[in-house]
């Protein structure tokens, strides 16, 4: 279960709700047509101030209760066999439904369109029942086979979705696939409400996996008549539907009048303008403009000093782990003594302290609030002495200096130096590479190039195995196993886990696996992130979520004589 | 000699800060890399301990602009020595020989003005990586144009003088003529160019660390603070305003000190070099 791009665009993600990590897909060519943009754009309006008109006016009722949110950037997509990063599926989670879907701020299962459902005991089959009165936003009744046709778009080859491997394990699926089936032989649907998944293999974790947006309720006919436009053209069952999306501007979500909960949303519609970095983000909430606004980092500690402020803010620790990678087939860092050296001689403690405390100290690589994490695992702490001693052990203090890979963007440049100052204490000397993004990510999974690299990993869905085997098996060199880590034990255990149903079993063997893999090292284990938005006085019931983004239909306003 | 107030303000600014460029090290209260204070995301300000203040990784600004001004001088001077090499090379052999050979060399020269130097500079710097090396050498490469055109006016009229036909018509060959009676009479003039340029090269070096693609870190570097700095520009200005002044007295020192030569030269201009923006 390769997620070749997972981290591409999940990372490129949590940007909205985050100032700290927003920050981290800045890179210095957006920053360069950035400018080149702010120039081409001044000249427009200049060019265009004749035919002036209110380009953002949106017609609304007197009173209408609307959400104002700001981003960076525009909506990768909004079609769910498309979307695989944050941005992506903020907004599809508001015009789609799943058969299953976390809780606003955890991440248990709760219905979303199914009502309830089995599985048997061998965990290789899954029956949902739907319920009878869920509607499109255009009125048509959702079925069964409406969830069905979903997943064969995503197994079809021909829409090139990085949700495939999800669903790789639904008996006729790969038939499909291939062209050798006309329908995915492993989904039943005997009636209009009652959808039976047939699995090859038993999956203890399917369910996760149809919660995600993936596999929500699309309407074959929109598909048809829209085909790849389909995204500019999003219709759903979620609780909202698409007003308008101009692409870089601004997308504009309206009360879904069929949504199968009376009452919600609470809101009449939610608007997003783009093209907002941080800090005009934060100017425009304190104008009021914007509900919700991340924090930038400069105005933190202001915002933390002052109550009225600090009582509007919002903190969720992610189900996340930021970490520095080491190349465990690159010498020096071939040598177990030199990856503890660095665990030993980073100061975690500052280092968070540089971006203003958004984050927890990493002890291990599960991230607290993550199925299986173990408060019994450690880490590594602070100890410059022991980590030039085993430097000095292995030999290497002459002379060392390795190469840092990271992310070009001013935190991620902040959070290196701090390493770099760290390092150089131990007679380490550090030096940086900045790159932009997607070369960073070819970079690092090339063999024996990157001997270092400052990245991080969110989940995809709660459970151990998205984060041990995913980016610790030695079947995922050259995938997301950066560090190019192998322990014969550890794959033992992962092979293990992978058979076993009770979930109390499957954790103790990921635990163990998990206790290898911190003795060997193969990160620094940093910190786990800690998400920070402040909201506007009259929001309420936004909740974060620490795996997914935040979920609007709840949300309410007080009226807000304030807004200019 | 008799140095007029502007150059005089100039000739101190400037050797003032090559001063403290020699002397960092004994002048710095601090290291200019390591964490010397605890305000780790929030920067202190200054004080009686840190004069101008501490950054967001807990350095001491003042000793970081002290080392900076090393970078800055080095990336400058350096850069403007490669400028003038190119310049007066094309200015005076697109001069002297005339013809096709200033036909090619100037048009080559119109084509680099038209190009903006700062996004030219930035293009080559991202396909070479960013060292002090590739730094001066692309800001030179990228700032040549105004001098190869003035040296080459000067020359101009330099070969149609006197004494240089009558050294031409005693047979003299051409690069005993540039060397020994072009070049000598070009010479105030490029002083000018290579003193003005000098802050229009410390300028665009402030440019280029500014867009992150300087002189990579931990090395201080006046453009990359500010950088680092705009993010706090509304909670902590002194990260921005004091490299900011650094530059603002490096660029208004060789500027006073240019100028002043040419007032008392009894010119009043001349043509600046491309590098500033």
């Amino acid at each position: 279960m390769t997620a070749v791009n997972r981290e591409l665009l999940r990372r490129s993600t949590v940007p909205s709700r985050d100032g700290n990590r927003s920050g981290k897909y800045r890179d210095e060519g957006a920053k360069l047509s950035a400018l080149l943009l702010l120039l081409l754009t001044s000249l427009l309006s200049i060019a265009s101030s004749g035919c002036r008109g209110r380009p953002w006016a949106l017609q609304f009722a007197p009173g209408a209760k609307v959400l104002h949110l700001a981003s960076r950037d525009d909506i990768p997509t909004l079609d769910p066999v498309a979307g695989y990063d944050t941005a992506s599926w903020a907004f599809e989670q508001m015009l789609f439904d799943t058969l299953v879907r976390y809780s606003d701020s955890g991440v248990d299962l709760v219905p979303d369109a199914a009502t309830r459902w089995e599985s048997s005991a061998d965990a290789r089959t899954f029956t949902f029942h739907l319920r009878p009165d869920i509607r499109f936003s255009n009125g048509r009744a959702v079925t069964s086979s409406d969830f069905k046709y979903e997943i064969e778009r995503v197994l079809d080859p021909a829409n090139n979705s990085q949700g495939i491997e999800y669903y790789r394990s639904i008996a006729g699926a790969e038939q499909y696939s291939s062209g050798r089936a006309k329908a995915v032989a492993g989904i039943d649907t005997p009636d209009r409400w009652t959808i039976i998944f047939h699995l090859t293999a038993p999956d203890p974790i399917f369910l996760a996996k149809v919660a995600m947006p993936f596999a929500a309720a699309v309407p074959r006919e929109m598909v048809a008549r829209y085909g790849g436009d389909f995204s500019r053209h999003a219709l759903g069952s979620g609780p909202f539907m698409l007003k308008e999306w101009k692409s870089g501007q601004r997308i504009a979500l309206v009360k879904n009048p069929y949504y199968f909960v009376k009452g919600i949303p609470k809101l009449d519609a939610v608007i997003e303008q783009m093209g907002v970095d941080d800090n005009l983000e934060w100017l425009k909430y304190e104008t009021g403009e914007i509900d919700i606004s991340a924090i930038p980092p400069a105005e933190f500690p202001y915002v933390m000093k002052t109550p009225p402020l600090k009582a509007l803010t919002l903190k969720l620790v992610m189900l996340a782990t930021d970490y520095l990678g080491m190349n465990c087939q690159m010498p020096p860092f071939t040598d177990i003594r030199v990856r503890r050296a660095f665990n030993y001689a980073i100061n975690k403690d500052k280092f968070i302290a540089v971006f203003n405390r958004r984050g927890v100290p990493a002890s291990g690589i599960l991230p607290p609030g993550l199925p299986g994490y173990d408060r019994a695992i450690q880490g590594y702490p602070y100890d410059p002495a022991k980590a030039r001693q085993l430097l000095e052990q292995a030999g290497i203090l002459k002379n060392f200096t390795p190469q840092l890979w990271l992310r070009a963007d001013e935190t991620q440049m902040m959070l290196a130096q701090s390493i770099q100052q760290d390092l150089a204490l131990v007679g380490v000397h550090v030096r940086l590479k900045p790159v932009a993004w997607p070369p960073l990510l070819e970079a690092i999974r090339q063999p024996g190039t990157v001997q270092l690299e400052l990245s991080g990993w969110e989940a995809d869905f709660p459970d151990p195995e998205n984060f041990l085997e995913v980016l610790f098996a030695r079947t995922q060199w050259a995938a997301n196993n950066n560090s190019f880590y192998y322990n014969a034990r550890a794959d033992g255990l992962f092979a293990q886990a992978a058979r076993v149903t009770d979930m109390k079993e499957r954790y103790t063997i990921y635990d163990e696996a998990q206790k290898i893999i911190v003795g060997d090292a193969p990160w620094v284990f940093l910190y786990y992130p800690v998400a920070y938005v402040i909201r506007q006085p009259w929001v309420h019931d936004y909740v974060l979520n620490p795996m997914r983004p935040t979920r609007l239909e709840r949300v309410w306003l007080d009226p807000h004589p304030e807004r200019p | 000699m008799r140095l007029n107030p502007m150059e005089a303000v100039g000739v101190l600014m400037v050797i003032s800060l090559a001063l403290v460029a020699v002397f960092a090290p004994m002048i710095a209260p601090h290291d200019p890399v390591r964490a010397v204070a605890n305000t780790f995301g929030d920067p202190g300000a200054p004080s009686s301990a840190f004069l101008l203040g501490t950054d967001q990784l807990g350095r001491d600004v003042l000793s970081r602009i002290i080392f900076g001004a090393r970078i800055s001088l080095t990336v400058g001077v350096a850069a403007m020595l490669v400028t003038i090499i190119i310049g007066v090379t094309i200015g005076l052999l697109s001069g002297f020989f005339g013809g096709a050979i200033d036909f090619v060399l100037m048009r080559f020269t119109d084509v680099m003005l038209t190009l903006p130097a700062l996004l030219l500079a930035m293009a080559f710097v991202s396909v070479l990586r960013p060292s002090l090396l590739s730094i001066l050498i692309v800001i030179g490469l990228v700032s040549w144009t105004g001098v190869a055109r003035v040296v080459r006016a000067e020359t101009l009229s330099m070969a149609q003088r006197d004494f240089v036909l009558a050294a031409r018509a005693l047979g003299a060959p051409p690069e005993r003529l540039i060397v020994r009676h072009v070049i000598p009479n070009v010479m105030p003039i490029i002083v000018v160019m290579a003193v003005l340029g000098t802050s229009g090269t410390l300028l665009l070096d402030a440019g280029l660390s500014f867009l992150g693609l300087g002189v990579p870190p931990p090395a201080p570097s006046w453009g990359r603070m500010i950088e680092e700095a705009t993010t706090y520009f509304r909670t902590a200005p002194w990260l921005a305003v004091f490299p900011g002044i650094a530059i603002f007295y490096a660029v208004l020192g060789f500027n006073l000190l240019g100028y002043g030569y040419l007032r008392r030269r009894g010119r009043e201009s001349v043509s600046q070099p491309a590098a500033s923006q």
